[in-house]
Formats: C-alpha cells, structure tokens, sequence
C-alpha cells in the first residue's frame, strides 16, 4: 500500500475528470457556482468511501460473471439510503443537495472505482482510493465552478457567501450568461482539461531532466 | 478443488446476487420505515409554511377535496379570508410547485414556490430568497382577473419559460377560485 502515490493517482495522475474523463454528465449539469461545486463534491466523496469499503470486503464473495449487476445495486442502495436520511434528519441539507442525489447513483466514477480498484484491493487502501478519488473530484469541479460562476454570473462563492448572492466582481449586465448554460461547461470543461494536460507534461518533461 | 457442476455453478450465481439484493432491499425497507413518517411531517410542514406565507395571518384554513380533472391545481384550502390554491405548472425543467394565496374578492396576496428544478442563476431565480426573486414574485400581489407575461407581469430577464409558467399557475390559481367561489 502506497498513501503516496494514491493520494498523486486521486489528484494529479488520474483525476477522475481530467484524466479519466468519468462522470462527465454532472460535471457539465452543476458546476454553476460554488456552493454546487461542494455540495456534490463532497456527496460523491462519501459514497465513494462507503461502497468502496462495501464492496472491498465483498470482493472475494461476489463472484466475478455477476460483480456488475452486485455493484449497482451495492451502490444505488447505498444512494438511496443516504437519500432518505438526509431527506429525514436533515430537511435543509437535503433541499439543496435534492438534485445531485439522484445522480450519484449514474455517477460511473464509483462504479469505474469499484471495478478497477476496490474489487482487487483491500479495505483500507479501498477506502484511501475513495478519498483521494472523491478529492480529485471535488478540487477538478471546485475549479469548473469558480470559472463558470466568474464568467456567467460575474460572482464568487455563490451560494455560500454574502447570503447565498456571492461576492460580485463583474458588475450585473456585464457576464456572459451562456457560460453557466450549458455550452458554458463544454467549453470550460475543455480549456480545463487542456490547461490541465499542459501542466501535466511540463511537470513530466521535468521530472525526465531531473533524472538525467 | 473439485470443477462444480454446470448446475451448481448457475445456482450459486443466482442465489449470490438474491442474496446481496435481498440484504439490500431489506436495509431500504427498514430505512424506509424509519424515516417515511419524518419525510411527509416535513412535506407538510413545509406546505403549511407557504400557506402561512402567501397568506399572513389567515385562520381556519380547511383543504378542499378536488374531484375531476382539476388541470395543474394540486390542492386548494379555503377559509372565509382567503384561499391558498397549489398549482404545478411546467417551467423549462419539469414541474414548478407554487402556492398562491388569493383573497376573497379574487386579488392575489402573494405566491411563494414550494419546489422546482429550473436552471440555477435563471429559472431559479424565480424561486430565490433575494432581491431579485422577491422583486419578481411581489408583482403579482394585488394582481387579479388574467395575468399575462409582457402585459401586467415582467418576465425575469434570461428565464422567459419560467416567467411563464409562474404565471400560468397564477392565472390556474385565480381562474380556480372564480369557478368554485365565485369571485
């Protein structure tokens, strides 16, 4: 078990967004402000962990022809039950994660990890990868957001600062309002990932030298 | 170990992924059960509190039992003071839930959107705790007879489908009253 290189992997080298381009519907549909950025960050951060560690400890039960069909439904029960808790104990928190709920649950990071880590590893690594993975995530969307929101709403920290307006740094009239429609995330979305794989080389052709 | 037979082989298949989808329904049923009663106190609570909303102050409110086809209005509680009828027009992303309360002599005292989907920093703002939502809610208290987006009603700029939709809910709404009360 390497902390290390999981945490780089979660991060850096396979980002579940700009690497491994998973989860691509939800990137685009919330990442309109801060606040959803988060939300959905974090949502995804804790069913990761949890139907890794689920479905880690049952790798060696679940035989492999049926793994699929045991994974999905490990995981939407898994959504649904953190769906009614949250929905029960906690109104507030659930009214405005309502809509990214649902779709943990077609979110194919957690089943991409399920399947291409947590079903050959062990529960503690299983668990790390979940948390590396679901930080990669959330940083990757954090970024989306704070572009989209600065161009097509002209604001910071929506939904979370100043009373839920955000802190306005173009004035209104001004931002581009297509950037948070959703051609807005298309576009964002490419010049991330660009920008994104740039660094990424550099950093690469660096290291190279380094050995040299 | 023994090669199992191809009949053993599909059984335990089969029987496994019973199993893990019994487990699992039988933890959604038991999650279920402790949590349905807590999610429909909320649901009511939360239609109360826009009743309360759209009509302040009002008492005796009784809920109207619908029958036929009733179109987009959900429910209606009547009182002497006044009525709060729900309605659930189509905005640009599935349903916009809005209570509006309406006088007896058939005006708007305001509306107050229960739930919906709409695009954030768009549609969504039709529904905003903020200047902006309020602003655009506020217009049609004191409103009455047929509302139009353009006419007696400003849509909210970038979000037209919306605006449209409130307003044909609001319009369901007074058209509700002035058939079953006379207004």
């Amino acid at each position: 078990m390497n902390v290390k290189k999981q945490f780089e992997e979660g991060l850096l080298t396979k980002n579940p967004v700009l690497v491994q381009l998973l989860g691509m519907c939800s990137v685009l549909a919330i990442t309109t402000s801060l606040f959803n950025g988060l939300g959905m960050g974090i949502s995804v951060t804790i069913i990761l962990i949890c139907s890794n560690v689920l479905i880690s400890a049952l790798r060696k039960v679940i035989p492999s022809q049926i793994r699929i069909a045991s994974y999905i439904v490990i995981i939407a029960g898994f959504v649904t039950i953190v769906d009614l808790l949250l929905q029960a104990f906690l109104p507030d928190l659930a009214e405005s994660l309502g809509v990214f709920i649902p779709l943990i649950v077609v979110n194919c990071i957690i089943l991409g990890r399920a399947e291409a880590f947590a079903s050959k590893n062990g529960v503690i690594a299983s668990a790390l990868d979940g948390l590396f993975q679901g930080i990669g995530y959330t940083v990757a969307l954090v970024a989306m957001c704070v572009i989209r929101e600065l161009l097509g709403s002209g604001t910071f920290g929506g939904g979370l600062l100043n009373g839920g307006e955000g802190i306005r740094i173009i004035p209104e009239g001004y931002p581009a309002m297509q950037m948070i429609m959703p051609v807005g995330g298309f576009l964002t979305l490419g010049f991330v990932v660009a920008g994104f794989q740039y660094y990424m080389r550099r950093r690469q052709s660096k290291k190279k030298e380094g050995v040299k | 170990m023994k090669k199992e037979s191809t009949v053993v082989y599909f059984l335990r298949l089969t029987v496994t992924l019973l199993l893990i989808c019994g487990i699992v329904a039988a933890v959604l049923a038991g999650v279920n059960t402790i949590t349905k009663d807590k999610i429909a106190a909320i649901q009511e609570q939360k239609t109360l509190d826009a009743i309360a909303e759209v009509l302040p102050g009002v008492e005796g409110l009784e809920e109207m039992t619908l029958s036929g086809d009733t179109g987009i209005v959900k429910s209606a509680y009547a009182s002497e003071e006044g009525y709060a009828v729900e309605v659930a027009p189509i905005g640009f992303d599935g349903e916009v839930t809005l209570m509006v309360g309406i006088t007896s002599r058939g005006e708007v005292t305001g509306i107050s959107v229960i739930s919906h989907t709409e695009t954030p920093g768009l549609g969504a703002v039709a529904a905003a705790k903020n200047q902006r939502g309020e602003a655009f809610r506020g217009q049609f208290v004191g409103q009455s007879g047929s509302l139009a987006v353009g006419e007696n009603v400003d849509a909210i700029s970038g979000a037209t489908i919306t605006s449209k939709a409130v307003t044909e809910g609001v319009n369901a709404a007074l058209a509700f009253v002035a058939k079953n009360f006379g207004g």
